[in-house]
Parts: C-alpha cells; structure tokens; sequence
C-alpha cells in the first residue's frame, strides 16, 4: 500500500473526497502486480470488446413487456445499434437471454432449460417488475414466481412496467459495460490516467 | 324475444327444473337445477323459436362470502405476505359454486344467461359439450381453477395448470403453495433496509461510513 510513489503535482485531493472514489489505491495494485500479464489482458480487453459488440439475445417473449422488446428491435430504437439485434431462435447461438415478462411457474421449468442450453459466457437481463420481483403478482399470485432471480443468475435488473425501450437500451449498455470489464458508470478520473503514464513500463 | 319471454318458454319446458327468473337491466338471468342444465340447453338450442347457436361464454363462480340474497361480505382472502410466505388460516369456505351460461343466437339475435348453483362438497354438473364444442375448454377451465366436476365431459384435463397441481387456485379457501416441481413461489420482501448502517467491519471498512450531521 505505502510502496506507491507520491501522486502528481497534479492531483486534486479535493475533488477525490467529493466523489468520494476510493479506487486509486486498488487500481494501482493491479497495474504494478499484472505487469507480466500486460499482453494477455489486452488480449482479454479485445476479446470483451468483441463479446460486448456482439451480444445475441434468445427470442424470448413472455408478457407485455415483450412488445417493449419487439419496438426496441424495431427501427425507431434498433438494439442492432449496439450489436443486440440478432435474436437467435434457439438458445444454443445466444448469449444473453432478456426475461421480458411475467414468469410464471410453469414457464420458470422451461426457463431454467433455456438458460441451462445456452453456451457459456452467458448473461440475463429481468426486464420488468414481474421479472424482478413478482411486480402485481405479488399478494395474490399463485402461479408467479416472484422474481426471475430464484432460477437464474440476473446481471442487469431494468425496472418498469412495462420499461421503456430507452430504459432496456440503457441497461444493455450497462451489461455491455459489465462485460467490458468496468462497473456501470465508473470513468477514471484524468489524474488515475496521468498517474499510470509514470509507471516505467507503460513508457 | 326478450328474456322473460325466453324464460316462459324454457320453464314450460323444463317444469320445476327452471327455479327462478331475475330482471337486471344488464344481463338478466335464470336459475336452473343442476342436474337439468342439459336438458335446458338443449331446448335453448335446437327450438327454432330460441335457436341459440352459440355459447359465448362458460363461467365457474364461487359464493363463499355471499348470503342467500347474493350480497357479497368480507371474507379475507388468503395470498402471500409482505414477505413474500403464504398466508395461512382455518377458516373453511362455506358458499356454493355455481356455473354461469352465456348464449347468443346469430340468427335472432337475442341473449340470454342460465346460472345454477351446486353444493360445495358435491360440484358436479352435467356437460353441455356436446351441444356447443366450444364448451369443452371452458369446462377444463372451470374444473381447472375452481373444482367443478362436468359429468359426460370427453377430455377432463386440467387446461392451464400443470397436471400435478394441487387444489384450485380460484377457490376463495385455496392456500398459496410455496413450492411448486422445484419452482419457489414464495417472495421476499421488497424493501429491506436497502441502506445499511456502516458498521466498520471488514466489508464495510470505516471509509464507508456516511458523514456524521
């Protein structure tokens, strides 16, 4: 920890403790103790970079929330922007399954299936309250399982009620973010960026 | 033909198996026994005067909570918690269940509805699937959700829930499951303290405490 060098003369402590970032300490760890593996992380970020670019949903519509995902696909707001708009119909060529609707208990067997068919890496977005937690199926559901979460592993909630294609764009740009590497909004500051450049063999 | 005169001709057919007949502006309707609800489709259909050629819909109904006059009490029915458990109880449902019969004549153009009512721990009434085949699925869908049994029915299945179900959910004393061939279907609570209290442990070092004032 205390083996750094000094930061610049540059470096704002004022602005940190605003954004209250406490990344700096953990950041350059990783950049000193993954100096040998420089090339293969790079190769890693190529490889993200590729993946993020080219995430294939499976067709998979259950509820209302689905037509959302019909108009998202549509030209007015074209998923295919982002690298999205393949939807595969069968799970064996997707990489990311969007669980747009009401699961019900019946369809959850089946979920499990599709999810178990897709090739790794693999990635599910809950779109929707019924998909997060039951939504109003909650009190009196009988048949819903109140949260596509107890079957499968959820990367990227997107909330609403049906959400907006905007609100799913937006949470395909946070999956392809996490995939990128990077947690949802995170942008290093200028003075991380200027600090690495001391580092010797990033010259 | 209007209604009551639908009816005048229905229970000179049937009897004393047509028990009563009930003006509402909306939709008037006619009680008969259950066990002649056949016979009663039958002359509604095949009599040229009614000539009711469709069934528009076929309704299951539940009276628990409802007096003898139809008015409807508070009966708390049951469903999950705010957790997300099943709600548990001993009350016992008491109300009837009853069938409701929607017909429709294209060529007269004229409307009319049969309603009866079978005791509860004896729902069984005779199927009308073969008059209208439509009525087969809503039958399945009656016995599905809410346990009534149509005798003469050539394909008594379930028609939405698995076959293993247990119990039918439209019932007013159904008691939610909470596991279903694996599937959880019980919740969680929606809101749990989504802000934590710093503690200081080695999860939550000091740094993240919020500011004091």
């Amino acid at each position: 920890m205390s083996t750094h060098p000094t930061p610049p003369s540059g470096y704002d402590v004022g602005r940190e403790q605003m954004l209250d970032f406490k990344v700096d300490q953990q950041l350059l760890e990783v950049v000193e103790t993954d100096a040998k593996n420089f090339i293969l992380t790079t190769v890693d970020e190529v490889f993200n970079w590729a993946k993020l670019s080219s995430v294939w949903p499976v067709t998979f519509g259950l509820a209302c929330c689905a037509i959302e995902m019909m108009a998202t696909s549509a030209t007015r707001y074209d998923i295919d922007r982002f690298g999205a708009g393949a939807f595969r119909a069968t799970p064996r060529q997707a990489d990311l399954m969007i669980v747009s609707g009401t699961v019900t208990a019946k369809m959850a067997t089946r979920l499990k299936l599709i999810y178990d068919q897709m090739p790794e890496p693999k990635w599910v977005i809950a779109m929707g309250s019924c998909a997060i937690g039951g939504g109003p199926y909650f009190k009196y559901g009988y048949h819903v399982v109140k949260g596509v979460d107890f079957m499968v592993p959820v990367d990227v909630y997107v909330p609403g009620c049906p959400p907006r294609p905007e609100v799913l764009l937006d949470g395909l740009m946070r999956l392809q973010d996490k995939i990128r590497g990077r947690k949802g909004r995170f942008i290093a500051p200028k003075w991380v960026t200027d600090y690495a450049k001391l580092i010797p063999y990033r010259k | 033909m209007e209604p009551n005169a639908i009816y005048e001709l229905l229970a000179a057919h049937l009897g004393d198996g047509a028990l009563a007949f009930t003006e509402h502006p909306l939709e008037p309707w006619a009680d008969v026994a259950p066990g002649r609800v056949a016979d009663a489709c039958r002359f509604l259909r095949d009599d040229p005067r009614l000539d009711f050629n469709q069934l528009m819909c076929l309704s299951g109904l539940d009276w628990d909570g409802h007096d003898a006059a139809g008015k409807g009490k508070s009966v708390a029915i049951l469903g999950y918690s705010d957790d997300g458990q099943p709600e548990k109880s001993d009350r016992v449902a008491t109300g009837e269940l009853g069938v409701a019969y929607h017909l429709y004549s294209h060529a007269l153009k004229h409307k009319f509805t049969l309603r009866l009512r079978v005791p509860r721990d004896a729902a069984t009434v005779p199927t009308v699937s073969g008059l209208w085949s439509t009525a087969a699925w809503h039958e399945r869908e009656a016995w599905d959700l809410l346990g009534i049994t149509f005798a003469g029915h050539p394909d008594p299945r379930r028609m939405l829930l698995e076959e293993d179900w247990v119990g039918h959910p439209l019932r007013k004393d159904y008691v939610m499951p909470d596991l279903w061939n694996g599937v959880p279907l019980q919740g969680q609570p929606y809101c749990a303290n989504p802000f934590p209290v710093a503690t200081g442990g080695p999860d939550q070092p000091a740094g993240d405490k919020p500011a004091e004032g």
